[in-house]
């Protein structure tokens, strides 16, 4: 073989250049192109699309926190399904949750996360976490079908029983320390969890196991329709769409402002100052409680230990609704935390109160009257005249407020990394929490947050 | 005795200004350089006017290099170039706070964010303390940069970046500083300009301005 090539060679060289079709290799000499070669170049090379046109930004849902309850919803921070995974206690920055659908709404408790789409759907909310007390309902164990799971690692869908199921829309949801509220537009609420205080709107039954259970109430008994449900530590309060609000569950407070300090089993409307006034937004998470009025005012009970209402009561306790005479302009939005308060004027500027770590550095520890938040500290400067705070939102020691660029800001106790810094230390002023995208909306919990992303483009 | 009287000056460089890039260049002269040295030590912000074009992409991130790659940018808007200046600003508002090595938790540092004072004194990665938008006519932009500690490559490398962010790519035509901590345009001499009486009255006007802002500054 080797024999014939070479005689093959031997014929060709000296011989006349082999005909075109025949040649391998370079058609002209190599050499520095001229301007007009890398012109022609640059026009004939082919133009890549990444995005077209009528490109939607997409809805993503980041998470941060502590892992280990499974709140996160992220199996492998838990249960590792590769070996080179290790168990993750924390979640210091945000991490990005794959979810089917878009999530509209979403809810911290005490250890558990409910997330909840605007979807027709069957499946249209998904729970997390912890459910020893049936607080995401009843799941089923795949390998003993008679037993529920205990704790629930990634989002797993809460069978509700609807009457229309392909019909109605759940519009929000909320999570109080070991129950939960769904809101649903036209089938009333359902409740779900812990029902030793009544804080689910039904009869307290004498050593009811909650662990397991299948039992999902449905409350329609309201004035109007519902339009915000919030749970309190261990209370629920409803906010109908006449300005009225009902609560029940845990009274030794007075959190479920009914005049009196004890159980309430069935949502009784609250009277007080708010009687005849047209509520637009309740807030609570511990044990206090807040109300903004559509006129700007601000109204409080609950729980005032941490000076929350000491503005017009000494007691610590307050079963009735009070008018709080705070002049700072007329507020929008209130968030109730543990031990402090946090409220958003018209103007978009931040006011906090209570006790704790509170925003204004490491001397303001207690305040009983409403101190402001410079906005330089949410990037207002000569340079950007025009950045405002456009919510509040309240964790049990954490505060968090979203501008109107869809930047988050969050300050406040770190509880096993909650705030989603990167840091294990508290944060005594607001800081940004970097995420890939605008925040729309962010839930607070104990000891994690889960926020609703737009992508940039 | 006949000749020239001036034999030899001393002459500093400040901040550098590359070959591509054009603007103010502040230069020391004499007994000058060692406020050259209080003037870097002060750690003022430049401020740059940078052109981009978006469709292309090269390897030296300007348009005089080799080409990487072609791209549409129809679906570009302003509104969405916006909104990616407004997270560098943030994302960078957030290394400032990091880089300055003050302990977060004091009331000082506390004092220092609300007045908006806090900038790293000391060697820092390049910072961008404010970036906004003067121009937007597809495929060009201009944006206007106040940076601290920032090479020209690295305001191009910026330009690349938000193209690969906007998803699509873009290259940086022009960068020219307009003002280096005291010195701005109206103070820089042109070429046509340098002359003995023109350095003198520059020299002379600026002197004052620079004392200032270096006893602020350092105390």
């Amino acid at each position: 073989m080797a024999a014939a090539w070479g005689a093959l060679r031997g014929a060709r060289r000296g011989a006349r250049p082999p005909p075109p079709a025949l040649r391998r290799g370079l058609a002209e000499p190599a050499g520095p192109r001229s301007v007009r070669q890398l012109r022609e170049a640059e026009e004939a090379a082919p133009v890549f699309q990444y995005a077209g046109k009528a490109a939607k930004r997409k809805d993503r849902v980041f998470v941060w926190g502590f892992c280990y309850s499974g709140a996160l919803g992220v199996p492998s921070f838990v249960r590792p399904d590769v070996g080179w995974k290790r168990p993750r206690r924390i979640q210091p920055t945000p991490y990005r949750l794959e979810t089917e659908e878009k999530i509209s709404s979403a809810a911290c408790g005490y250890g558990f996360t409910l997330l909840s789409s605007h979807t027709t759907d069957i499946t249209k909310v998904w729970g997390m976490g912890l459910n020893k007390d049936s607080q995401l309902g009843f799941q089923r164990s795949i390998r003993d079908r008679t037993k529920g799971y205990e704790y629930v690692l990634e989002p797993s869908p809460i069978p509700l029983p609807l009457e229309k199921p392909q019909q109605t829309r759940v519009l929000q949801v909320s999570c109080g320390r070991a129950h939960s509220l769904i809101l649903t537009d036209n089938e009333g609420v359902f409740t779900m969890g812990n029902n030793s205080y009544g804080q689910c709107g039904r009869k307290v039954v004498e050593d009811e196991t909650y662990s397991e259970s299948h039992l999902i109430h449905q409350l329609k008994e309201f004035d109007s329709r519902v339009v915000q449900v919030v749970c309190g530590q261990d209370h629920s309060l409803f906010r109908t769409k006449k300005g009225a609000v009902y609560a029940c569950g845990w009274g030794a407070d007075g959190q479920t402002g009914l005049g009196h300090y004890n159980i309430t089993s069935v949502p009784t409307k609250l009277r007080g100052d708010i009687a005849g006034v047209n509520i637009i937004q309740v807030s609570s998470y511990g044990d206090c409680c807040l109300a903004v009025s559509d006129e700007g005012d601000v109204f409080g009970w609950g729980n005032s230990e941490y000076l929350q209402l000491a503005s017009v009561t000494e007691t610590t306790q307050v079963n009735v609704p009070r008018h709080l005479p705070f002049k700072i302009g007329k507020i929008k939005e209130a968030a109730c935390g543990g031990t402090g308060n946090i409220v958003l004027t018209e103007e978009g500027n931040v006011f906090v109160w209570g006790y704790g770590i509170l925003g204004k550095g490491p001397n303001l520890i207690e305040t009983a009257m409403p101190e402001m938040i410079p906005p330089s500290l949410f990037g207002w400067s000569d340079f950007n005249p025009d950045i405002r705070v456009a919510h509040v939102r309240c964790g049990l020691s954490q505060f968090a407020a979203l501008t109107n660029r869809g930047e988050l800001f969050v300050w406040g106790k770190n509880l096993r990394g909650c705030l989603g810094t990167g840091r294990m230390e508290d944060q005594y002023f607001p800081w940004r929490v970097t995420v890939p995208g605008e925040v729309v909306d962010v839930a607070c919990g104990v000891d994690h947050m889960v926020s609703m992303v737009k992508s940039f483009t | 005795v006949r000749g020239p009287r001036f034999r030899r000056l001393k002459i500093g460089a400040g901040h550098r200004l590359d070959a591509k890039a054009s603007g103010v260049f502040v230069l020391g002269i004499g007994h000058g350089n060692k406020l050259l040295t209080d003037l870097y030590n002060c750690h003022l912000t430049k401020v740059y006017t940078v052109g981009g074009l978006f469709g292309k992409a090269t390897d030296d991130f300007s348009d005089t290099g080799k080409l990487v790659e072609k791209t549409t940018f129809d679906h570009i808007t302003r509104e969405k170039l916006e909104r990616i200046l407004a997270v560098i600003q943030g994302t960078n508002h957030k290394a400032l706070l990091m880089h300055s090595n003050i302990d977060m938790k004091t009331q000082e540092a506390y004092e220092l964010a609300v007045k908006g004072l806090i900038r790293p004194m000391g060697k820092s990665p390049p910072i961008i303390t404010a970036i906004r938008c003067l121009q937007f006519m597809l495929p060009e932009f201009q944006l206007e940069i106040h940076c601290l500690h920032e090479t020209q490559q690295y305001l191009r490398k910026i330009v690349h970046e938000i193209g690969l962010e906007l998803k699509s790519s873009a290259v940086c035509t022009q960068v020219r500083r307009i003002r280096d901590g005291v010195f701005t345009l109206d103070d820089a001499l042109l070429r046509t300009q340098w002359n003995l009486q023109s350095i003198q009255t520059a020299i002379w006007d600026c002197q004052l301005r620079v004392r200032t802002e270096i006893e602020k500054t350092l105390g």
